[in-house]
C-alpha cells in the first residue's frame, strides 16, 4: 500500500464551536488586559546607560581570544520588550552585534577554539552559561552556540553560524532619547565610523569619531567578574 | 469556467500539448533568422546606400524595417509569448495536477471509496463493497487498524460482535478518510480547472487585436508614418494597461516576456509616464517596480499635501469669516473637516511607508543588519490599506521568503512589528546561510484585506469574528498566487529556494491560495496556525514533506482550529517543529514566534528552511 494512506486519526472536524472559541476569547483575553497592568521588571541601566558596559563585555571577550583576527561590522540594535504579548513602548532590549568576515568565519580557530575559550573564560567569572549547544546541518557545516548571563541582566551570546558574531543584550532597560545616547568607538579592529561601523541610524548628523577617538571610552568600565555586578558609574558624561 | 473531469485531466496527454508548445518555440528563432537576412542581406546589402541613394530608397528601406519589426514584434508577442508559453504553462500545470490526480485516485480505489457528483465539487463516499463490509462485521484491516482492533478473523461470533459494537466508530473513521481525499481531490481539480481557464483565456484574448502594419509607400507615406510611430507607442501603453488591469490574460510568466521583449526606452517610457500600472504587476521585474512604486508614492504624497494645505486654507477663509459653508466642493466646515482628517490619516500613512523605504537623502533605505536594500513591490491606501515590501531584491537573491502576516495586518503595520518580523527573518537568513554571502531576500506581503479582529465583539446584530472568516483568505487567493508566480518568472535564478511563511490567519491565505489557485513555492511554513482550509498538507501541491508547522505548546490558536485540521497535528500530515513559549498566556503566546525567546527552536528552524537547509 502507499506509503500516503490514511495516517492517525485525523482532526477534520471543526476542533471548537463558535461559542466555545469566542468564550476563550472572551477569557484569555480579560487576563491578558489584567498582567498587562502589571509593573515592568526594574533594569540596572536606562537604555543610553546600557551601551558602554555592553561594550566593555565584548573588549573583555576580545581581550581573551587568541590571535584575534578583527571583526568586521558592528551593529547597533533593539529589539522590542513585549510583556503578555504587547510590546511595551517604554522598554527596549539594546542588543549589540560583532561579526567577522566571510573568510574568519570559516575558520576553526573562529568556530571552534573561540566557542572553548569563551566557555572557560565565562565559567571562571562565574556566569551562569544557559546555552552550550552544536548542530550538524545537512550541509555537513556544524554550527554552535554559546549564552551566558551575567548578574546585571547582561546576556552574552557567541554565535558560529554562517556568519560567526557576538551578540550582547542589555535586557530590557527603559527607552532613552536618542540623541542621549553617546557615541562608543568599537572595539575589536573595526575603524570608528568606517565602513563596518553600522551605528548610523543613531547618529543622523554623521558619527562624532573626533570625539570618540580623543577619549578612551572603557577608561570607567571593566568586566563584569563572577556576582559583582557591573557598577554604572551615576553619569557617563565627560567620559565618553 | 473549465468542464474537464477528473478522467479527462487523467487521461490527457500532457506531452502533446507540451511538444506543440515546443513547436511554437522553436518557430520563433527560424522566423528570426528570415528576417535578419531582411535586415543584413537586404537592406544592409542589395539596397544599401552604397547601391542606392535616394529619398525613394531611403523610405524603401524604412520601410522594410518597419514590416521586419512589425513581424518580429507579432512573433513575439503572439507565437512565442502567447502561443508557445500558454501551451508550456498549461502543459507543465496539468502535468503536475495529473501526478497528484494519479496518487490520490490510487488511495481513494485502494480504500474503496468512489468518486462521484459534480465535476467542480467532487464527493469522495463509501463504496457499496465498503459500507457491507462495516455493517457486515467484515471490515478491511487498514481500517481496524485506523481505530486500534484487531480484523475478525474466520467467523469467531466473538470477534464480528465486537467488529460489529464499533461499527460507528469504523464508519466514522472511514468517513474521516474519505474527506481527507476529497479535500484532496477537490484541491487538485481546483488547481487544474484553474491552469486550464488561464490558457483557454490568453488564447483567446488574440483574437482580440489585430496587428497594424506600416502604411503603404506612396505619396501619402509621409504623412501616415508618424501616425504609425504614435500608434506603435500607444499600443505598449495600451498593452501595458491592459495587463495591469487584468484585461490581457497573461500569466506573470507571459508578463515577464513581454516586458522584455520591450526596447530599453519603451520600458524607461512606461516607467516615467504610467508608473501606476508597472508598479504592482507580477511579472515585471523588481527593480522597475521599485522604481515606479516610489514614483507614485510620491506623487500620491505630493497630491495630499496640496490638498490638504487647499481644505486648512479653505477652512480658515471659512473660520475668518464666520461662515459655515464655503465654495471649496461645496461643502460644509463639518464635511472639509471630516475629509481632512481622512486625508491626514493617508498623508501619515502613506509618510510612514516613504520613511520606511527611503533614508535622508531621498535613496532606498538599507536594513542595516543585513545590508539590503528595502524594495517596494506595492502599496494602496484604500480600506485599511495593503503593502508590499521587500528586504533585498528577489530577483537576484538565492532564496525568498514571503511573510503573509494574519489578523490586524495593515498599511499602517509596515513600519512597524510585522516589519520588525521580517527584518528578524532576514537577519537569521543571512547568519544562517549555507555559503556565508549568499543572499536570502525577506517580503513583507500584506498584499489583501485581512480580517480586523480574531476577537468577539458587537457588531449591530451579534457577534462577528472576522478571522472565522475564510472569505478574507479566499479573496486573498488569486493575487498571493500571482504574486507567488510572479517572483519565479522575474527571478534571474533558474533554481531560486522559494518559502511562503505565513502567520495566523496568513497560513489561512497562504492554504487556500495553495489549494485553489496553487502557488510557486518550494517551502510552506505554518506559524500558529487556525488550518488551511484543507484536511492534509497533501492538498496544498507542493509536496507535503515541504510543508512546515509549528504552534507553541501555550498557544490560544490550538483550541480555534476553525478552517480545517490542525497543520501541526499528526494527521495533517506535514513536518513538525518546535516553538518555544513565554510563560502561560495563551494569548501573548500567539505572537512570541519570532521574539528573541524563540531564537534557537523556531526561529533556527525556519532561516534552514527558508535557506534551503532542510528537508
Amino acid at each position: 500500500m502507499n506509503d500516503r494512506g490514511p495516517r492517525a486519526r485525523p482532526s477534520s472536524r471543526l476542533s471548537a464551536s463558535l461559542v466555545a472559541v469566542t468564550a476563550m476569547f472572551a477569557a484569555t483575553s480579560c487576563a491578558a488586559i489584567g498582567e498587562a497592568m502589571d509593573s515592568p521588571p526594574e533594569s540596572q541601566y536606562t537604555q543610553a546607560e546600557a551601551y558602554a558596559p555592553l561594550e566593555a563585555a565584548v573588549a573583555d571577550m576580545v581581550e581573551v581570544l587568541p590571535d584575534f583576527p578583527g571583526f568586521e561590522r558592528r551593529l547597533w540594535r533593539e529589539l522590542a520588550c513585549s510583556h503578555n504579548g504587547v510590546d511595551d513602548p517604554e522598554y527596549t532590549n539594546v542588543e549589540l552585534v560583532y561579526e567577522f568576515s566571510v573568510e574568519d568565519s570559516a575558520t576553526e580557530l573562529v568556530r571552534e577554539r573561540y566557542v572553548d575559550a569563551l566557555r572557560e573564560h565565562w565559567t571562571s567569572l562565574g556566569y551562569e552559561i544557559t546555552q552550550d549547544q552544536r548542530q550538524e546541518l545537512a550541509s555537513g557545516r556544524v554550527d554552535r552556540d554559546l549564552s551566558a548571563d551575567r548578574e546585571d541582566g547582561v546576556h552574552l551570546w557567541y554565535s558560529a553560524w554562517g556568519l560567526v558574531a557576538v551578540t550582547v543584550q542589555s535586557g530590557c532597560v527603559p527607552v532613552s532619547d536618542h540623541s542621549d545616547i553617546e557615541y562608543i568607538p568599537p572595539t575589536g579592529g573595526i575603524e570608528p565610523g568606517g565602513e563596518g561601523d553600522l551605528v548610523g541610524d543613531y547618529f543622523p548628523d554623521g558619527i562624532p569619531t573626533d570625539q570618540a577617538a580623543a577619549v578612551d571610552p572603557f577608561a570607567a568600565t571593566r568586566a563584569a567578574s563572577g556576582p559583582v555586578p557591573f557598577e554604572s558609574p551615576d553619569s557617563y558624561e565627560g567620559q565618553i | 469556467m473549465s468542464d474537464m473531469s477528473w478522467k479527462d485531466l487523467r487521461d490527457l496527454d500532457c506531452a502533446r500539448v507540451r511538444s506543440l508548445g515546443e513547436s511554437w518555440k522553436s518557430y520563433v528563432p527560424d522566423m528570426i533568422e528570415q528576417t535578419e537576412r531582411l535586415r543584413n542581406d537586404v537592406i544592409g546589402g542589395h539596397l544599401s546606400v552604397e547601391h542606392f541613394e535616394s529619398d525613394t530608397a531611403t523610405q524603401v528601406r524604412e520601410h522594410i524595417d518597419l514590416s521586419t519589426g512589425r513581424f518580429e514584434d507579432d512573433l513575439s508577442d503572439y507565437a512565442d509569448i502567447r502561443v508557445a508559453t500558454t501551451l508550456l504553462e498549461a502543459a507543465d500545470a496539468l502535468e503536475a495536477e495529473q501526478r497528484e490526480l494519479e496518487e490520490v485516485v490510487g488511495l481513494i480505489e485502494a480504500h474503496d471509496f468512489v468518486i462521484e457528483g459534480d465535476r467542480h465539487r467532487y464527493d469522495v463516499n463509501f463504496s457499496g463493497a465498503l459500507h457491507q463490509a462495516i455493517w457486515t462485521t467484515d471490515p478491511p484491516e487498514w481500517l481496524c487498524h485506523r481505530i486500534g482492533i484487531e480484523k475478525p478473523q474466520g467467523l469467531d461470533v466473538a470477534d464480528r460482535l465486537r467488529a460489529l459494537g464499533n461499527g460507528i466508530d469504523l464508519a466514522w473513521e472511514a468517513s474521516c478518510v474519505a474527506r481527507e481525499y476529497q479535500d484532496w481531490l477537490r484541491a487538485v481539480m481546483s488547481r487544474a480547472h484553474d491552469a486550464d481557464d488561464d490558457a483557454a483565456a490568453a488564447l483567446a484574448a488574440m483574437r482580440e487585436s489585430p496587428p497594424e502594419l506600416p502604411p503603404q509607400l506612396g505619396a501619402t507615406y509621409d504623412d501616415l508614418i508618424d501616425d504609425y510611430r504614435t500608434a506603435l507607442s500607444e499600443a505598449v501603453a495600451a498593452e501595458m494597461e491592459a495587463i495591469a488591469n487584468g484585461g490581457s490574460d497573461m500569466s506573470p510568466e507571459q508578463v515577464n516576456q513581454w516586458w522584455e521583449s520591450l526596447t530599453d526606452a519603451e520600458r524607461e517610457a512606461l516607467i516615467a509616464e504610467h508608473p501606476g500600472w508597472v508598479g504592482p504587476t507580477d511579472g515585471i521585474p523588481v527593480d522597475a517596480r521599485d522604481t515606479a512604486n516610489r514614483a507614485v508614492l510620491d506623487t500620491r504624497i505630493e497630491s495630499l499635501d496640496d490638498r490638504i494645505a487647499a481644505i486648512e486654507s479653505q477652512m480658515a477663509q471659512m473660520e475668518a469669516y464666520g461662515s459655515g459653508d464655503g465654495a471649496y466642493g461645496g461643502k460644509s466646515h463639518a464635511e472639509l473637516q471630516a475629509e481632512l482628517i481622512r486625508l491626514q490619516e493617508d498623508r501619515e500613512l502613506l509618510g510612514d511607508l516613504s520613511d520606511q523605504v527611503t533614508d535622508g537623502n531621498g535613496n532606498p533605505a538599507v536594513y542595516g543588519g543585513t545590508g539590503q536594500s528595502y524594495y517596494l513591490l506595492g502599496f494602496d491606501t484604500e480600506g485599511e490599506g495593503r503593502a508590499v515590501v521587500s528586504i533585498g531584491n528577489p530577483d537576484t537573491a538565492a532564496n525568498v521568503n514571503a511573510y503573509v502576516p494574519g489578523t490586524g495586518a495593515k498599511l499602517d503595520d509596515v513600519d512597524g512589528g510585522l516589519m520588525t518580523r521580517a527584518e528578524t527573518m532576514a537577519y537569521d537568513a543571512y547568519r544562517k546561510a549555507p555559503d556565508p554571502g549568499q543572499e536570502t531576500a525577506t517580503v513583507l506581503w500584506i498584499g489583501y484585506d485581512a480580517p480586523d479582529n480574531a476577537m468577539p465583539f458587537r457588531d449591530g446584530a451579534g457577534l462577528d469574528v472576522e478571522a472565522m472568516d475564510a472569505r478574507y483568505a479566499e479573496d486573498a487567493a488569486e493575487d498571493l498566487s500571482s504574486f507567488t508566480q510572479g517572483l519565479r518568472a522575474t527571478s534571474e535564478r533558474d533554481a531560486a529556494e522559494l518559502t511562503l511563511t505565513g502567520h495566523s490567519y496568513g497560513t489561512t491565505v497562504i492554504g487556500i491560495a495553495a489549494a485553489t489557485d496553487g502557488v510557486d513555492a518550494d517551502n510552506l511554513i505554518l506559524v500558529a496556525s487556525p488550518g488551511t482550509g484543507v484536511a492534509t498538507a497533501d492538498a496544498l501541491g507542493v509536496g507535503a514533506e515541504n510543508v512546515w508547522a509549528t504552534t507553541n505548546s501555550q498557544d490560544v490558536i490550538q483550541y480555534t482550529t476553525v478552517h480545517g485540521t490542525d497543520p501541526a497535528s499528526e494527521s495533517f500530515g506535514a513536518n513538525v517543529f518546535e516553538s518555544e513559549s513565554v510563560g502561560r498566556n495563551p494569548i501573548s503566546n500567539h505572537s512570541v514566534y519570532w521574539d528573541d525567546s524563540n531564537k534557537d527552536a523556531g526561529r533556527n528552524t525556519m532561516a534552514l528552511i527558508v535557506t534551503g537547509q532542510r528537508g
